[in-house]
């Protein structure tokens, strides 16, 4: 793959840049492009592109062909013509499509930055931004391109960054400058600056960086990634930042990441492809039977036809007549198929632009097909990846519910969600998240409810346990928080009462009601994954000492007193707010005791100036004193889903998709939502896989295969979770195939901390070894991989950075219209396109085979029967309409029936409809088409006696009845294949004979005036005279047709099809309005067992599956920076206006003393 | 619909029910009464169409008259080309038992000829035969030039033009045999007399024709095709514009002659005993061929035949037939439910 060369690509270049020398910056501009063709490469790669497939090419060669004198019984530019015309018209179509996508480009290129040129800050566009050049970001921002920070507005050189674009982690991340360059500020300053940056050269490595800075030929400072702000991160919480730029445009870290757009292909364009190549094959049996069938007749006859004078000329040798014959026959592959599609699809496109139902009226965003040539690839998809994090979710956390000395609060809202949590067939009306609303928590604050002292605790605790910094504006404050799950703590406190006001760095200000309170802050014990908790100690108002903790259940749970009470309520209401997929937080304290405190502070004090394992030391340290916790409650905070995304999930698993969760996160997050959007149910097992050595990783892999065993390969009500450093073992050549066979064989897979590279290479995993159309959906550049990876990308829109939509295929504004987008518009796209193309193999089969039967009584000589450009014509206006039609406005079954039973979609997906045997039924129905058409035609006129008069008919008389008639049958084939006829599809089929009809009539009006088709000449008046015309014109088609419809009524009548029920049942909807049960029932018995869902009896031996619903522990803040949360708080002073921040810089010292 | 009068900004677009593809439409269902009560309906109409036309071929009177074997010697001799001169005839009585009521009309028919080869169809300049250049030969081979002149009428198709003579008498009594008058105009199409076919602009035929040569199989130039009638000649001389219009199928039939209904035959044609004498030019036995001459009436639907009155017949009685058995198919499947 793509994925893996760039890997390799990675050169060890060097690359140095010179400090305010412009000149000798020479790299790639910063400008980039996503779009398919440049002005230069269009018409080769354009050419390229269009005759790579078979059926251009073909024509192009048949067209050559035709250019050698007296070859071709059908004329030199017959073929020409045409190919060139719908050569123009997909030109035209390409670059309409590509035109957007060079917008869309400009419109990043020309977002504008602030740099330094020639001592000012000037306001440049982003495609503008050079290497070396000195650039200024304010609050909110995106980068520009891949920087060095050099210093910002905050306390210790800092700043905080949200890189969702690129890894889709949610937290911000914190960059710190470094401290030689922090004061260099003002433009000055900066100017002034000389020197050089060395640095590696561009790579794809989101977290690596190795440089060097050499000030002013001073001493080397090492640059790492901790100054690093890539291109697509954008500025949080900062008023502003300066940085030095290293990587533009294409070179930078994202586009690194990026693999040039890749032509996708539809798997119906490739059977198209495979089915062209047979009818080919058909076309060389023909020819090849007409050669051996002129060598036989030559032998015969030849020597006598002295009509001829068949002495002088030489015998025509074999292969020559094959030429010819391949000419006459060259029809037969239809040369309008592709441009037919192509503007079928065009339109199929639009229809998905317009669709209102997909309209998100919020930001007026509609959805976008991007690309036209996957519609009906929606309609296939077996495989969803879906990204989590705004994808799934909104990316808002949102205190919902907790639970306060055994009584749970904000509960009553969704009393009723358990009752529908069992029904899950219907996606019940959408219920939108509501943030904590109950006032029973209020009233028994109030009413001095027995636990009101604990409700006090509780909310004070959440109010000053935290990291959370306040920033006032006017009125309302502000919480900025690295943790967004604190910043939901913080913000649900302030909503019941208890206001955090005030960071100064010693102590918190609360507002409790209607009192200031002022807690000094001791210690903050920090927060990493390992410990699952964090704590303060502080000194309360009333001089206790106090240590105030939240952290996962398990951890505070074993560090619980005997004292403490309320234990199993809350672990029951923990277990509850797990299944809704909420994230909880367990809340306790401890009273610590002056002494106590004392000796463990000298302890902590040698511990964090240890300078080996200092970390180590200090979790111990910790450790000691977080014990004997009193319980207070739990906390329950919602990572906000999108609307609609339980519903539409349970939808499209009814629709037989299997969907998996790739998420940068981590597992207890992934879990929760998962378990939030109904993906996964408390009774599904979960296979964890987390290890760290490929040995532990294969003997894992092996258990739980083996556990499995005859139920490997099969579809169980499993889920399988496994982390991203699994991952990368589990995806070693060795293990893959047992790797993926294990994670198909249960409903869910979740991979967590996954890499955007991992993403990709699992889709491809997938997509490679299994005979299924994927469909990744995402909405940051760390879902740009997956989603060019799969057969079909799907982008969120509506983001900041558009990484994700301008590599998608199609972009939607939230993740519930991936409802309406499979299984409407992609069972119809799929129903329509695969009709269209079938019906265009059968027109041109019933018209083309017909020379063939001709050949058999003249010769086999190559003569046509029809005039040259009615041939040519057939394909381009005579019957192009009807597929248009099919291919546009045709309707399996209603857009109501087909959200409703989302079982439907399994037609599609299975493909059933469209494969080689069903491409050969309709080869064998045209082949007795035509054969009717012509034996019967042929009958009718044989005996000559046909006109009034006695006269004579000619050849072409009889081509011009079986021509008339093979379009009107073709033409009622279409009629008898649309299900769903609007006033268009009457146009298109009434409308295509009469054109027929009079086209006939004119044209037989051209000679000689107009000098072509002599032949044809007043054809029209004595065909349309001749009474047997119009005999056959009502006699044959019927003939020819009369065994469709039987086939058909034996089939609706003998073996129903689970679509033709649910057609009959609207067609019977408004007579009776309840819909039979009887069908439902049969529904749920013909569906794989997939959708009924019993419970897992699988024995499993390994330890690493989980059968207990988890407690959604889950808490994401930045581990492992230079800076911790607690040497950040400390330079807060948010007492003071906004001008504490630069006065900060001083306070470095203080705190490094 | 109804939201198109809320006037939106953005690149909104109109909510018609044809973006939104709710344009009404009319769900086909191929339900069992429906497609009966469509096949009982089929069937009928057919099965009477059938039946009409079958009466109405019964209704016409056909006579053929194969000479290939009769005038086996003449056969012979011209198998050999170079007998091309050398004249020979034959006569063949022959009896019509049933008088022919209306108009007659004599047809010559070409068994193993094949007028639909590519070659032969191609072999033809029909800016030639619409006059606007005598010269024109493109397209001719092998039958453009002789020895360099060009030939006029040029082509294959010309060159093998039908050149027997037919006169058909009639046994008034024993002894005297008239002459059946029949008319040699009138026979091809209107409008390719007229249109297709023109002699150059000249004043007279011969000079028009100059700087040509004629066929190589024909005895005389095409400006003397017809002796009797002088705008009968040339390129729109009836019996070659007949030929000139190629038959799609190996054995064919092309018009002759029509009966000219004066004296006896104002009637038509009279039972009793008839006679054919025939010029033998046309070599068929070369290709194993065969020739006759067919005299057939008409009717509203053309000559007699079967065919299209059986087609009807028999695609109303599968129809039926098939009527019959999903009936059957149906009740039985009603029963079980």
């Amino acid at each position: 793959m793509d994925w893996q060369a760039l890997q390799v690509s990675d050169g060890p270049k060097l690359r140095t840049i010179y400090l305010n020398q412009p000149d000798m910056n020479a790299f790639c501009k910063n400008g980039i492009s996503t779009a398919k063709y440049s002005m230069w490469s269009f018409l080769p790669r354009y050419l390229y592109l269009q005759f790579s497939k078979t059926a251009n090419a073909f024509f192009l060669f048949i067209s050559i062909l035709q250019q050698i004198p007296g070859i071709s019984p059908t004329g030199k530019y017959t073929t020409l013509c045409p190919l060139l015309i719908i050569l123009a018209i997909s030109a035209i179509k390409e670059i309409i499509e590509d035109y957007n996508r060079h917008l869309a480009d400009r419109l990043i290129n020309t977002k504008s930055t602030v740099v330094l040129r020639q001592e000012t800050w000037q306001s440049i566009m982003w495609e503008e931004v050079k290497v070396g050049d000195i650039v200024k970001s304010t609050d909110e921002q995106l980068m520009p391109a891949d920087m060095v920070l050099i210093s910002s507005s905050e306390p210790h050189v800092t700043c905080y960054i949200a890189t969702s674009n690129l890894d889709g982690e949610t937290n911000l991340k914190i960059r710190q400058a470094l401290l030689e360059t922090a004061k260099m500020q003002t433009e000055k300053e900066l100017s002034e600056l000389s020197g050089k940056i060395e640095c590696e050269g561009p790579n794809c490595h989101f977290n690596s960086f190795i440089g060097t800075l050499h000030l002013n030929d001073e001493s080397m400072i090492p640059i790492g990634p901790d100054q690093i702000l890539l291109r697509g991160t954008q500025l949080k919480n900062t008023q502003w930042i300066i940085g030095i730029v290293i990587y533009t445009g294409s070179e930078t870290k994202i586009m690194q990441n990026l693999v040039t757009s890749p032509l996708k292909r539809s798997e119906v364009d490739k059977v198209t492809n495979v089915q062209i190549l047979l009818l080919f094959l058909m076309l060389l049996v023909m020819s090849l039977v007409s050669c051996l069938g002129a060598l036989v007749w030559n032998d015969k006859y030849g020597e006598n036809i002295w009509y001829l004078k068949n002495k002088d000329s030489k015998p025509s040798s074999f292969g020559y007549d094959l030429l010819v014959f391949i000419i006459l026959y060259h029809n037969l592959i239809p040369i309008s198929l592709l441009v037919t599609l192509e503007i079928v699809k065009y339109i199929q496109a639009l229809f998905i632009n317009w669709d209102e139902d997909m309209h998100y009226k919020e930001k007026d965003l509609y959805a976008m097909a991007r690309t036209s040539t996957l519609n009906e690839e929606l309609g296939q998809v077996k495989y969803l990846f879906s990204d989590k994090t705004g994808t799934l979710t909104c990316n808002i956390m949102t205190f919902k519910k907790c639970s306060i000395a055994g009584v749970i609060y904000g509960n009553q809202s969704d009393t009723n969600d358990d009752s529908t949590e069992n029904l899950g067939q219907f996606p019940s009306p959408v219920t939108p998240s509501f943030e904590f609303n109950d006032p029973t928590l209020l009233m028994n604050l109030e009413n001095n409810h027995p636990t009101k002292e604990y409700i006090v605790e509780f909310l004070t605790l959440l109010s000053v346990c935290h990291t959370v910094v306040p920033e006032r504006h006017g009125k309302d404050i502000i919480y900025q928080a690295s943790s967004p799950d604190e910043a939901a703590l913080v913000k649900g406190a302030k909503k019941l009462g208890f206001v955090f006001k005030t960071r100064m760095p010693y102590s918190v200000t609360i507002e409790a009601m209607g009192e200031e309170f002022t807690f000094e802050i001791l210690n903050v014990l920090e927060f990493s994954s390992n410990r699952k908790r964090m704590s303060v100690i502080v000194r309360t108002p009333m001089g206790k000492l106090k240590l105030y903790c939240k952290g996962a259940d398990t951890v505070i749970y074993e560090r619980l007193s005997e004292n403490s009470l309320f234990m199993q309520e809350t672990l029951v209401h923990m277990e509850h707010f797990a299944k809704e997929g909420l994230r909880t937080l367990c809340i306790a304290y401890a009273d610590l005791k002056e002494l106590e405190y004392q000796e463990w502070l000298m302890k902590y004090k040698r511990a964090s100036t240890v300078m080996l394992d200092r970390t180590e030391n200090l979790e111990e340290c910790y450790d000691s004193i977080e014990k004997e916790f009193l319980l207070l409650g739990a906390t329950a905070i919602e990572d906000r889903l999108q609307n609609g995304v339980p519903e539409t999930i349970t939808s499209l698993l009814n629709a037989n998709i299997k969907i998996w969760v790739l998420t940068g996160d981590k597992p207890e997050t992934a879990i929760n939502i998962a378990f939030a959007c109904k993906l996964l149910s408390s009774q599904m097992p979960r296979i964890l896989l987390n290890t760290n050595s490929l040995e532990a990783t294969q003997q894992a892999i092996n258990q739980n295969c083996q556990d499995l065993g005859t139920f490997l390969g099969k579809e169980n009500d499993l889920a399988l979770i496994i982390d991203g450093e699994t991952l990368n073992y589990a995806l070693d050549s060795e293990i893959k195939r047992k790797f993926l066979s294990l994670a198909l064989s249960c409903k869910a897979v979740l991979c967590c901390r996954v890499s955007p590279l991992q993403k990709a290479e699992i889709v491809s995993l997938v997509k490679k070894h299994v005979h299924a159309i994927t469909l990744a959906i995402g909405d940051g550049a760390n879902d740009v991989g997956m989603i060019q990876t799969a057969h079909v990308g799907v982008g969120i829109s509506g983001n900041e950075g558009m990484q994700a939509t301008n590599n998608s295929d199609y972009a939607i504004a939230q993740f519930s219209y991936l409802e309406k987008l499979l299984l409407v518009h992609g069972v119809w796209n799929y129903f329509r396109v695969t009709k269209c193309i079938l019906y265009c193999f059968y027109k041109n089969v019933v018209l083309y085979v017909i020379e063939l039967w001709f050949a058999f009584i003249n010769g086999f000589s190559g003569q046509i029967i029809y005039e040259r450009w009615c041939i040519s014509l057939y394909n381009v206006i005579f019957t192009s309409l009807p597929p248009l039609t099919l291919g546009i406005f045709e309707q399996c079954c209603s857009q109501e029936s087909l959200l409703r039973y989302p079982q439907l979609y399994t037609i599609s997906q299975a493909a059933e409809i469209f494969s080689t045997q069903v491409f050969w039924f309709q080869c064998v129905h045209a082949l007795i088409h035509s054969f009717i058409l012509f034996w019967m035609t042929s009958k009718m006129l044989e005996h000559d006696m046909v006109l009034q008069g006695g006269h004579t008919t000619s050849y072409l008389f009889l081509g011009n009845f079986i021509y008339t008639y093979v379009v009107v049958t073709v033409c009622l084939k279409a009629g008898l294949d649309t299900l769903s006829w609007n006033k268009l599809s009457h146009l298109a089929i009434w409308g295509s004979i009469a054109i027929w009809l009079v086209f006939f009539t004119i044209y037989s009006y051209f000679w000689p005036t107009i000098p072509i088709a002599p032949e044809m000449t007043r054809q029209a008046n004595m065909v349309m005279i001749c009474p047997h015309f119009w005999l056959g014109f009502f006699m044959i088609p019927t003939a020819c047709l009369i065994q469709n419809v039987m086939w058909k009524l034996i089939q609706n009548t003998y073996k129903k099809s689970f679509l033709e029920e649910i057609r009959e049942m609207e067609s019977r909807r408004t007579r009776d309005l309840s819909a039979p049960q009887v069908l439902t029932k049969r529904m749920e018995g013909s569906l794989p067992n997939s959708l009924s869902s019993q419970p897992c009896e699988i024995v499993f031996q390994d330890d690493s599956v989980q059968q207990n619903t988890p407690y959604g522990y889950s808490f994401s803040q930045i581990e492992g920076t230079k800076i911790t949360q607690e040497e950040l708080i400390r330079c807060y002073d948010t007492s003071k206006n906004q001008s504490k921040k630069h006065s900060n810089i001083d306070h470095l010292d203080v705190i490094y003393e | 619909m109804q939201k198109t009068s809320q006037s939106s900004p953005s690149r909104r677009p109109d909510n018609t029910a044809y973006k939104q593809q709710q344009l009404p439409a009319c769900r086909v269902q191929l339900t069992a009464s429906r497609v009966l009560l469509c096949f009982f309906a089929t069937g009928l109409s057919c099965l009477a169409m059938g039946i009409v036309l079958l009466l109405s071929a019964k209704g016409i009177q056909e006579v053929e008259i194969n000479y290939t074997e009769t005038c086996a010697d003449c056969a012979a001799l011209r198998e050999n080309a170079d007998n091309f001169d050398k004249e020979c005839s034959c006569s063949i009585p022959f009896n019509i038992p049933q008088a022919m009521q209306g108009d007659v009309y004599m047809f010559y028919k070409l068994y193993g000829f094949y007028q639909n080869l590519y070659q032969y169809v191609l072999s033809r300049s029909n800016i030639q035969l619409v006059g606007t250049d005598v010269k024109h030969t493109d397209g001719c081979d092998p039958f453009a030039t002789l020895n360099g002149t060009p030939i006029a009428p040029c082509g294959a198709i010309a060159n093998s033009m039908f050149n027997d003579t037919i006169i058909l008498s009639y046994n008034f009594n024993s002894s005297e045999d008239i002459k059946v008058p029949m008319l040699n105009q009138g026979i091809a199409w209107w409008t390719d007399k007229y249109v297709k076919f023109q002699n150059p602009s000249f004043n007279d035929l011969p000079s028009a024709f100059e700087g040509t040569v004629k066929p190589p199989s024909w005895s005389q130039p095409a400006y003397e095709l017809d002796a009797d009638t002088p705008e009968n000649n040339g390129f729109t001389n009836d019996a070659f514009i007949v030929w000139m219009r190629t038959a799609a199928f190996p054995t064919f039939k092309k018009l002759y002659r029509r009966l000219h209904r004066t004296q006896h035959f104002t009637e038509g044609l009279p039972a009793g005993s008839y006679s054919l004498h025939i010029t033998y030019n046309f070599p068929v036995t070369k290709f194993h061929g065969e020739k006759s001459v067919v005299l057939s009436t008409l009717t509203w639907s053309g000559g007699s035949s079967l065919f299209l009155g059986l087609a009807y017949t028999v695609t109303g009685a599968v129809t039926w037939l098939a009527f019959f058995s999903m009936m059957a198919v149906y009740v039985t499947m009603e029963k079980r439910i």
